[in-house]
């Protein structure tokens, strides 16, 4: 029975944690202006973060050891430091979108100006990182974070021509008056939103975090497998709220607060105060994940004490990394730049950076010295071999996207 | 030549290359005659989505299905995107007559657009108990409120079937 209870909860904490302020604003801007003709990228993302995803715990769960400080080990200081590099600019970036996230929802519910909340947030984050346990920490945002169901919900409540919307799915098609380059750019976005690098770092620290063993490979199997695409379909569920109550009214989303509107439509205030919870659970949670990143990458790479299963004293360099991030992330929001421009730049970047993240971990998962006989199958590789081939079009497609679209506007 | 030699050419043409661009430097902002209606319709969309917003909102918070906080923060974004639109036309250089008359068309337009939302605004605090002055001509109701986004929303949409 408690093991029952184990995985359930490892699941639904997968479910409630994979969306963040990336997701939640893509998919809104991308519900508004394409309707649900973009969900095949959601598809496409979740597939490759379960894949990546399940090789990395995968890798720590074999091998005792987050993916960082094998990537270093195995493709010499070099290589690890430009992952490094790439992966620690993106985590600092999708941090401070994510401490923007907390800040925005908070402004929503109270209408006090996001400026004011900004270190109250960040200081929320620090002292949970700083004194609450890995699991505790783990299991109560991700729970909460389930609150963002209230967007399937939403969806369900306000009736929609449900043949319509799946012929948006089956057949995707370009909205009169929107371009070409501008889908192609959302589809990058979308795609990197759903495969955010620190994600991967996260789980595969966590993972080292938690004691994970060979034992507990098919809970991180299941975790996954599981957990994530039902996440991937809270993010259609956003994408569908605004497809059918802002699309038909020409609204394009620009903030977090008409992303709420379609929710207090179906279900009135108690269901949007309920999803208001859950984006502040979802961003907060995110902030934790990617301040934990932040200090996971550099101290696995230059070989610091690190953990939140240590005590703090012995992990100083670790948690001051994280410090540091949160101070630099508060900093890029006080000079007053809009979270949600920061977002979008987060998840551009974050699919510029993809090669660099998943490449190494494909490399590692191959490496029978560190896996054993827990390497890649035939399936993982392949589709991993198709997965680089996607990330890489992604990766080259971004910025040129991102200029000839003026950022999808 | 001695790398302190080749840094001072280098310093030279430096600032020989800023002393001419500034002093021979062209005006960089005038559009070209399609560019400048894109921009009027694309400021025009921005404004027409922000006033759709606000009818939303003003709509759901007369049905009480949103709270007054959220309502508030909801319009007051919508505020920031009609100064984004109202930006991008005023810092607009019209090429020629057609273009100029565009601009100041959808001038009006998102200044009539950006009344209407600050009155719905207003609305939404007086809704919440707020002790507003009647100069600041209030809304007297959610369907006062939502006249004045329509009529704004028609002038946005009769400038967008122009073009």
């Amino acid at each position: 029975m408690k093991k029952l209870l184990g995985l359930a909860l490892g699941i639904l904490t997968a479910i409630g944690g994979f969306v963040d302020i990336g997701d939640l604003v893509t998919n809104a801007v991308v519900g508004s202006r394409f309707g649900l003709s973009l969900v095949w990228v959601v598809a496409v993302g979740v597939v490759g973060i379960c894949l990546f995803a399940e090789m990395s715990g995968r890798v720590a769960a074999v091998s005792g050891r987050a993916t960082f400080e094998i990537i270093r080990e195995r493709l010499g200081p070099r290589a690890a430091g430009a992952n490094l590099a790439a992966s620690f600019a993106i985590n600092l970036l999708t941090l401070t979108a994510e401490i923007g996230g907390i800040a925005l929802a908070l402004h929503l519910a109270s209408s006090i100006e996001p400026r004011l909340w900004i270190p109250v947030a960040a200081l929320a984050v620090w002292l949970v990182l700083w004194r609450v346990k890995f699991s505790i920490m783990e299991n109560v945002v991700g729970l909460l974070g389930l609150l963002l169901i209230g967007f399937a919900v939403a969806l369900f409540l306000l009736g929609p021509d449900w043949g319509e919307l799946a012929a948006q799915v089956a057949r995707p098609s370009l909205p009169e008056g929107e371009h070409a380059a501008s889908y192609w750019f959302y589809a990058v976005a979308l795609f990197g939103a759903a495969m955010t690098p620190y994600e991967v770092f996260f789980f595969s620290s966590g993972a080292v975090e938690e004691r994970w063993t060979r034992k507990d490979l098919s809970q991180n199997r299941l975790n996954v497998l599981t957990g994530f695409p039902l996440g991937g379909l809270l993010s259609v569920a956003i994408a569908g709220c605004a497809a059918v109550v802002l699309m038909p009214r020409g609204i394009e989303v620009s903030s977090l607060s008409q992303i709420v509107l379609p929710v207090a439509q179906a279900g009135g205030t108690l269901l949007m105060a309920v999803v208001i919870v859950g984006i502040v659970a979802a961003t907060f949670g995110a902030a934790l994940e990617t301040a934990l990143s932040s200090g996971y990458t550099l101290a696995q790479y230059f070989g610091w004490s690190w953990g939140k299963f240590r005590r703090t004293v012995r992990a100083a360099r670790f948690h001051l990394s994280m410090i540091v991030a949160l101070l630099l992330g508060v900093g890029i929001l006080m000079t007053s730049v809009d979270p949600i421009a920061v977002t979008e730049m987060s998840v551009v970047f974050s699919a510029v950076a993809l090669p660099l993240t998943y490449v190494p971990i494909l490399v590692v998962a191959n490496d029978p010295e560190y896996m054993g006989d827990h390497v890649n199958g035939r399936v993982a590789n392949g589709l991993g071999s198709v997965y680089l081939v996607i990330v890489l079009l992604a990766a080259v497609a971004a910025i040129p996207l991102m200029i000839a679209t003026g950022a999808g506007s | 030549m001695t790398g302190g030699g080749r840094a001072r050419r280098c310093g030279a043409a430096l600032i020989a290359s800023l002393l001419t661009l500034t002093l021979c430097g062209c005006v960089a902002s005038r559009q070209q005659p399609g560019q400048a209606g894109a921009a009027v319709e694309s400021a025009l969309e921005l404004a027409s989505s922000a006033v759709e917003t606000t009818t939303l909102t003003v709509t759901l918070l007369d049905d009480d299905r949103l709270t007054s906080a959220v309502a508030d923060t909801a319009i007051a974004d919508q505020i920031g995107e009609l100064a984004d639109a109202s930006a991008a036309l005023t810092t607009l250089v019209p090429p020629d007559d057609d273009s100029a008359s565009a601009r100041a068309d959808g001038l009006d337009a998102v200044a009539q657009a950006t009344a209407a939302v600050v009155a719905a605004r207003a609305f939404v605090a007086r809704d919440a108990g707020a002790e507003l002055s009647d100069a600041g001509e209030v809304p007297a109701d959610a369907s006062a409120a939502v006249d004045l986004l329509d009529t704004a929303s028609e002038a946005i949409d009769a400038l967008l079937g122009q073009g």
